[in-house]
């Protein structure tokens, strides 16, 4: 099946640092409207200062450092189906010191990467002294066209080939049977693996962006009946507003990367302050009041200028799913529900916060724990209360 | 008003010098095999516009045809609800028929004052037998576009645009005037014909067609009859097909820059290259396999690269229009313009409404229909640079001796004294 595992270590050349800065020094700003804030984008103000830091300052060679010191990574081959030929898989991977700890695949999303299992890694592989918790073994891979991992090269790769990569990932490691951990594109992709490979290899998914299906009469009758009749409780309303309000504010980024990646593709890799600010935004507004540190946030956009790929491959992803069945105006897009047990966590600065009631639609919900903090990135953010619910 | 001041562009050398800098430095994304312009504009396309911009493209050379085609000018212009003094920048030749008919050329996104370029001279263009109207044309940049100034403060909505559109013509003298415009010049001019209707704005000419079908027969009991009965031609079939595939595909840019324009602008002011591309996907898409030249399209280009206020500007129209209370691009409630309306029709604009609709949306006295000529021949979204005689011959049609809205602006219509 696959090549041998090579360990890695991020080592970016010093010519990528120097064009780097020579960009950097060369930044043209826009203007900005009078008291705009956040309405009409990031603010000037955050995106000057934050280049500044990354001209002078922050220091690349002592984050990549600290990241190689705390992630064990390494790379290998898979083989892909659909003609999309061998790639190679960059991935982190720590073992518990519990020989018999459950394996977890960990994906991540956009704007995400690897980096977002940094802080959940020490607690998962950690191994509890009077067993009162499950210990984990943990892989986390870049996604084919994020951080080190390579890019495809043909049209068409679906979330049915990525979720190939993580299940033979896993197999090649020796996890014959193993969970897995996912948000964002890791959502869609965990849950594909569950579909695919649920029974006989994946054997429980847990996810913190459950998909939430309004109910009808024919699929969740005691649901539907409560939705007509209950009124429903203050914190759902103010997630039917989050959701309300993404979907009214928030899904130019969306719509633009899901059909034209390629022309928005040239800004992006061309422009570091372009890509600071594409990406940071989100970083603002997908958490909840998370005290981000600047050289925190130049370290995660660092993660997508200096990747493999460039930053203009991490887009396409959206163009692939936004033109296949499972796209969000497909009308096969929650058939066959896998059967495996799901876990959900909920955290109220999500993207779109359905009620608890509306996830069983997307799997064979066991598990559901609604938090009142935590965002998007809820590893991240909240990284015990998610490794909590997983524990659980 | 402050009076007039002559402008000529002159770019200086620190932007050119700034601009070959970023092009040294210029990083390109791969492509996938066989993408063609699935993804967005094609990379093969990217690096040739690149490489001519590094080496062959002359900008001083394109700076001084505009400079000598298009008489431009500066002006205050006070715009109100405290949006203050804006300098604005436009083009305005007169016609040597004394009486000719005052045009205001309103544009759109992503083009600017050069959209009036070749119609400019046939509009002022005058005939000795009478066989034709002339016209004063008075073409501006909007606010945030070109050469004008932009907006300081928020909720500068397509109204303001107006405002400042019909301020202009006053002052240079215009009491009586028309109007053309596509894109968001569409809306512009149905806004300034709302408002300045009948006293100043006595007629209002678009190559946008838009409409809603008219689904309430007490409204329009004639229209709804006709709707009903006749079917939509092979051009408007051809039509909601294109709108179709344009909301499904290629409105990305739209909702983006109505939903975070500053965001974006970030890149696209800082990098050249990102706005090429942004730009050029509109240029390719948005028209009917108009040949454009790689110096056409860096012209294009480098007029919003050194705009006065920088291209991020640009995409705030969209911000504020989305949170207006027209909630987006148009809205048709709240009445129509009751001055006599003229649409020209071309078949590769992103939407090509049926008559049926389009009288919905105002008193229209002309319509000019291109929508059954061959690719290539018919014209897209920027009609005034892709097809200018067409488009001059609709609007002479419109406002000649025995047509439709003849006379409206004064008694000689655009023609000598006899």
């Amino acid at each position: 099946m696959s090549s041998i595992e090579t360990p890695f270590k991020i080592s970016v050349p010093d010519s990528d640092l120097d064009l780097l800065q020579k960009k950097l020094s060369l930044a043209t700003f826009p203007n900005e409207l009078e008291n705009s804030g956040w309405r009409y984008g990031v603010p000037l103000a955050d995106v000057k200062r934050l280049v500044a830091r990354w001209s002078e300052g922050y220091d690349w060679r002592a984050e990549e450092a600290k990241l190689n010191e705390e992630l064990p990574q390494f790379t290998r081959d898979i083989e892909v189906s659909g003609g999309h030929g061998r790639m190679n898989i960059h991935y982190v991977h720590k073992r518990s010191e519990v020989e018999n700890a459950i394996p977890l695949l960990f994906v991540h999303g956009w704007p995400g990467s690897f980096i977002e299992v940094r802080k959940i890694l020490p607690l998962l592989v950690q191994a509890s002294p009077d067993g009162k918790f499950p210990s984990f073994h943990v892989v986390a891979f870049s996604l084919p066209g994020y951080g080190f991992s390579e890019a495809p090269k043909k049209p068409g790769f679906l979330a049915s080939h990525y979720a190939e990569i993580g299940n033979k990932l896993m197999l090649a490691l020796g996890y014959n049977e193993y969970v897995t951990q996912g948000g964002d594109w890791g959502a869609l992709i965990t849950r594909k693996i569950a579909q695919i490979y649920g029974g006989k290899h994946s054997k429980a998914w847990h996810t913190n962006m459950p998909f939430g299906v309004p109910p009808t009469l024919t699929s969740q009758p005691l649901t539907y009946l409560s939705h007509l009749f209950l009124p429903y409780t203050a914190s759902e309303k103010l997630g039917f507003a989050r959701s309300a309000e993404f979907q009214k504010e928030g899904t130019g980024y969306f719509l633009e990367q899901s059909t034209q990646p390629q022309t928005l593709g040239y800004s992006l890799t061309d422009s570091p302050v372009g890509l600071l600010a594409w990406i940071y935004e989100k970083l603002v507004n997908w958490t909840d009041g998370y005290p981000w540190e600047d050289d925190e946030v130049l370290t995660w956009v660092s993660i997508y200028y200096f990747s493999l790929g460039g930053p203009t491959a991490s887009a396409r992803i959206y163009y692939e799913v936004y033109h296949s069945s499972d796209g969000s105006t497909s009308p096969t897009r929650l058939k066959n529900k896998p059967t495996i047990p799901l876990g959900v966590s909920m955290f109220p600065k999500e993207l779109v916060v359905p009620p608890k009631s509306w996830t069983t639609a997307s799997g064979n919900l066991v598990f559901a724990a609604q938090h009142t903090s935590g965002g998007h990135f809820a590893a991240h953010e909240k990284p015990e209360l998610l490794v909590g619910d997983l524990r659980k | 008003m402050s009076t007039e001041v002559p402008f000529k562009i002159s770019i200086p050398d620190t932007q050119l010098e700034l601009l070959r800098k970023k092009l040294d430095l210029v990083t390109f994304p791969d492509e996938l095999e066989d993408a063609g312009s699935r993804y967005g504009v094609p990379l093969a396309d990217i690096k040739r516009l690149v490489a001519r911009w590094k080496d062959g493209f002359d900008w001083r050379v394109e700076e001084a045809k505009l400079n000598e085609e298009m008489p431009q000018f500066t002006r205050d212009i006070e715009v109100s609800d405290g949006h203050g003094t804006l300098n604005v920048h436009y083009v305005h030749k007169r016609s040597e028929v004394d009486g000719a008919i005052p045009l205001l050329f309103v544009h759109g996104w992503p083009g600017s004052f050069i959209e009036s370029r070749k119609i400019l001279p046939l509009l002022t263009e005058s005939s000795r037998d009478g066989d034709f109207p002339s016209f004063h044309v008075v073409a501006l940049s909007l606010p945030g576009f070109g050469f004008s100034e932009a907006p300081k403060k928020s909720g500068f909505t397509p109204d303001y645009h107006a405002e400042v559109g019909h301020k202009l013509m006053l002052s240079l003298g215009y009491n009586e005037y028309v109007t053309q415009g596509g894109d968001w010049g569409y809306v512009i001019t149905r806004k300034i014909a709302m408002k300045y209707g009948g006293t100043h704005s006595k007629a209002w000419h678009t190559n946008m067609s838009m409409g809603f079908p008219p689904l309430n027969p007490l409204s329009h009991p004639i229209l709804f009859l006709q709707w009903m009965l006749t079917p939509y031609s092979e051009p408007e079939k051809a039509g909601f097909t294109r709108w179709k595939q344009f909301q499904k595909e290629e409105n990305g840019y739209y909702i983006l820059q109505c939903n975070k324009p500053q965001t974006v602008g970030y890149a696209l002011a800082d990098s050249p290259v990102g706005l090429l591309g942004w730009i050029y996907e509109g240029l390719v898409n948005w028209t009917d396999e108009y040949p454009w030249t790689d110096d056409e399209v860096l012209t294009w280009i480098s007029i919003y690269l050194f705009s006065r206020a920088g291209p991020t500007a640009s995409f705030r129209i969209y911000y504020e229009a989305q949170h207006s209370k027209d909630s987006g691009f148009i809205s048709l409630t709240g009445g129509n313009p009751k001055i006599p309306m003229g649409v020209s029709r071309f078949p590769k604009d992103m939407v090509v409404a049926p008559m049926s609709w389009i009288k919905t949306t105002g008193n229209l006295v002309f319509a000019g229909d291109h929508t059954s000529v061959g690719t290539n021949k018919g014209g897209g979204h920027f009609a005034a640079y892709e097809r200018p005689e067409a488009l001059v011959e609709d609007l002479r049609n419109m406002f000649r001796r025995g047509g439709p809205a003849f006379g409206v602006t004064s008694k000689k219509g655009g023609y000598f004294d006899k």
